[in-house]
């Protein structure tokens, strides 16, 4: 049986990996498997330890012991190096099978490197070795502040360096990862990101008080962990700039990159009484919070090549959502969603928020679809089964790992001394008895 | 035929693997045959490293010398036994046994403790699975081993015994009041627990210790249990002793104690049949079991202090039963019809 070494965040970590992820695959997964869930946080929620033994690890000295009496490990990476950093210090020392929750890394990569370690030369070498170069040249610009992080991200994602010497990977948006063209060396998938739908009867309970509330004003959530990607000023000089605005009120619920200057556009837009800014939510308020709200918006630009825990979250709720077409939300099936271009951003956001105006029923139906969609595609028993066959997969391709870095290492050797003239000759003779080793027969 | 045995070991360190091997090269040459030891260095740390080897070995060609076809490769230890030759029969003495059973040993194991440890294991086991059906023949050093081979690998493999080094000048003698341990100090050959086995003795025993330690640290905790349990004077820790005094301790000892974690195979448990001594070990030795029927040719005890304990007092002070086990020991060996001469033909054929 397998036994899992989980390296996730984990509530009451302020991350939708550990929320709406973790928190939804984990009953699924600890019903067939032993799962050890590793973690450096200092709080561990009480209901996460019902649900599976906790373990903690400090990341500069992991205790290999323990961990190798794991099966495999699987580490869950994404863009908040606060939560991820101890997580990639253990996967760069063991192979295992890491889940993209972003295909963008850039920022992580920078900021664990750079701000967390002031190690600049790994953070180039990191560029470098995937971009040649160029790469390098940019990382050196971008340390100068000469390059945004936005075009770091879209040009240099580094989402191979994520994968450097994984087993394999798993990403929740196949769509993401191919427009990222960033194919790694490891056997990768794509799953439908899990998310456990609320039993029908609250669910049901949910549309009833959200039908019974008095309209207007119609009350709108933006929820999660609010990084300029989000599109929040072009939500708020969208909303401003409707007539009807005084027929809505925003939520703004979870932690924002850049309070200030968010209360400022808020006053200077003059939208103080419409929008409040209620931070990060504790769980006992989420469900308030989402069964009573109209319509949620849920934009994404540029899209870090992210599958939503939280779009899946606003379903469950039966929720009408506006997104971004872009990356995994340009996926999701017509009439589950309203859609935004990235390039008639606050144009269309002002469309579709009077078409709600016109017709909330409308967008209720939108998000009962969404909901059905998330009950047929989006089942964690499902998820664990493909998690559980792609592990035996890798494990059985993990010597390939091995071969990968002895073939690196020969590589290396060879170029050092061995004359242009002689190296096919070796290098073919070396390959093939990799091949031979790695793989149990000749190469054809 | 010109045979070439190739094997691995790690420089400066001798143990039962290397006698065989040079008593195997000196058994195929008094057959006739122009036979060679290839000894190729082994390091096993870091993990990393292993599949160096591996590649190493997988590069050698021995298909001829010199323009001389090279008839029959007879591969031995991991990953010298993964030496490609067109005639090759592999006599495997163990595989790299931490990727194997003592993976999750808790002194043995090693490559658990590395984070790169699980696919350095999957590696080895990989290679193990794939290359060693390569060879026309696969034997093995003892049905233990078989077992493993087969459980991990799939792989059968058939025991073929080899007699100890010098087999025919092993010899009995009255017994004098000890008990003989020879083999390296580690912690898999338990010298610890037949020191503690000592202080749970009813009677006054005795025990012999020969043999040099695999570290430093292995002799001082023994030196250390016997301060502790003030064994002082029941033990006698003799250290390296040449093969004339390891016969003589064998021939006039009242009985042989080797108690090993699972071990491959076991020279010490033939030389003390050959002595005609009986063997005191434990149910879970591995190798020794092949030879010693308890009660009969000697005693199987628990892998416990007292249960070894209690194997020491009942042959303590019963030697009538020590002897007569001792000569049925003798008489098993005998039976078995273990020889070079039949070990040869087999790898050869």
């Amino acid at each position: 049986m397998l036994k899992i070494n989980w390296f996730s965040p984990l509530p009451p970590a302020r991350s939708g990996i550990a929320q709406n992820y973790t928190m939804q695959v984990l009953p699924a997964l600890a019903r067939y498997y032993e799962v050890v869930l590793w973690t450096d946080q200092d709080q561990v929620a009480p209901e996460v330890q019902r649900l599976a033994h906790v373990a903690r690890y400090a990341p500069d000295a992991p205790p290999w012991r323990e961990i190798n009496d794991g099966t495999i490990s699987i580490y869950h990476l994404g863009n908040q190096p606060d939560l991820h950093g101890g997580i990639w210090q253990v996967c760069m020392c063991q192979p295992g099978i890491v889940v993209l929750h972003d295909l963008r890394l850039h920022d992580f990569f920078f900021t664990f490197w750079v701000r967390h370690r002031q190690d600049r030369a790994s953070y180039l070498a990191a560029l470098e070795r995937w971009y040649g170069e160029a790469g390098r040249r940019a990382g050196e610009a971008f340390c100068g502040g000469g390059i945004s992080p936005e075009s770091m991200a879209q040009k240099f994602p580094l989402t191979r360096e994520a994968l450097r010497g994984a087993l394999g990977g798993i990403t929740h948006s196949s769509r993401a990862l191919a427009e990222l063209k960033e194919t790694p060396a490891c056997p990768i998938i794509a799953l439908n990101h899990p998310y456990a739908a609320a039993g029908e009867s609250r669910y049901r309970q949910w549309l009833t008080v959200r039908k019974a509330a008095p309209h207007p004003p119609y009350r709108l959530v933006v929820f999660g962990y609010l990084s300029r990607n989000r599109r929040l000023e072009a939500v708020l000089e969208a909303l401003a700039g409707i007539p009807e605005r005084e027929q809505i009120r925003l939520d703004v619920c979870g932690q924002l990159w850049d309070k200030g200057h968010i209360r400022t556009q808020i006053e200077r837009l003059g939208l103080s009484s419409l929008v409040k800014l209620l931070g990060f939510l504790p769980e006992s308020l989420v469900e308030q919070e989402l069964s009573t709200a109209d319509l949620a918006i849920n934009l994404r630009y540029p899209s870090m090549g992210e599958a939503s825990g939280s779009q899946l979250q606003f379903w469950d709720y039966g929720l009408p959502t506006l997104v971004t077409r872009t990356g995994w939300y340009a996926s999701l099936p017509e009439g589950t969603a309203a859609f935004v271009r990235p390039e008639h951003e606050v144009e269309d956001i002002q469309t579709h928020l009077r078409a709600f105006l016109n017709d909330p029923g409308a967008f209720r139906a939108m998000g009962e679809r969404g909901r059905q969609s998330l009950e047929n595609n989006n089942d964690p028993e499902k998820y664990v089964d493909a998690l559980a066959r792609f592990a035996a997969e890798v494990l059985r391709l993990s010597p390939r790992v091995s071969a990968r870095a002895l073939a690196r290492r020969i590589g290396s050797d060879l170029t050092e001394w061995l004359p242009s003239a002689a190296s096919p000759y070796l290098l073919e003779r070396a390959s093939q008895e990799i091949y031979t080793i790695f793989e149990g027969r000749r190469r054809e | 035929m010109r045979v070439l045995v190739v094997t691995s070991g790690v420089p400066f360190i001798r143990g039962g693997g290397e006698i065989l091997a040079d008593n195997l090269c000196r058994a195929l040459s008094r057959a006739g045959h122009d036979a060679e030891l290839i000894s190729i260095p082994f390091k096993h740390y870091p993990p990393n490293r292993i599949p160096d080897h591996i590649l190493a070995c997988r590069l050698l060609d021995l298909t001829e010398a010199c323009g001389v076809r090279i008839d029959r490769v007879i591969g031995l230890r991991f990953p010298a036994y993964l030496t490609p030759h067109p005639n090759k029969t592999i006599w495997l003495l163990h595989q790299h046994r931490t990727a194997y059973e003592l993976w999750d040993h808790r002194t043995a194991g090693d490559l658990i403790h590395y984070p790169d440890g699980p696919v350095i294991r999957d590696t080895i086991r990989q290679a193990d699975r794939e290359l060693i059906p390569e060879a026309k023949a696969v034997y093995t050093v003892s049905k233990n081993v078989s077992d493993r081979l087969r459980r991990f690998c799939g792989i059968a493999g058939e025991p073929l015994y080899s007699p100890p080094a010098h087999a025919a000048q092993f010899h009995g003698g009255p017994a004098d009041g000890y008990f003989f341990f020879p083999s390296r100090v580690s912690r898999m050959k338990r010298q610890l627990l037949v020191i503690e086995g000592l202080a749970r003795c009813r009677e006054k025993t005795r025990v012999r210790f020969a043999g040099e330690a695999d570290h430093p640290g292995e002799l001082a905790a023994c030196v250390e249990a016997i301060r502790h349990l003030k064994m002082e004077g029941r033990v006698e820790w003799l250290g390296w002793i040449s093969e004339e005094q390891k016969r003589e301790l064998y021939a006039n000892c009242l009985g042989v104690i080797f108690p090993p974690e699972d071990e491959n195979y076991g020279y010490v448990t033939l030389e003390a049949m050959l002595s005609s001594k009986p063997v005191i070990t434990c149910s879970d030795s591995g190798g020794p079991l092949e030879f010693v029927v308890d009660r009969q040719t000697g005693l199987v005890a628990d892998p416990t202090p007292e249960s070894l304990g209690q194997a020491m007092d009942a042959l303590w002070v019963d030697r009538r039963s020590a002897a007569a086990m001792g000569e049925a020991g003798r008489a098993r060996y005998e039976d078995l019809k273990i020889s070079w001469e039949h070990a040869v033909e087999k790898l050869l054929c």
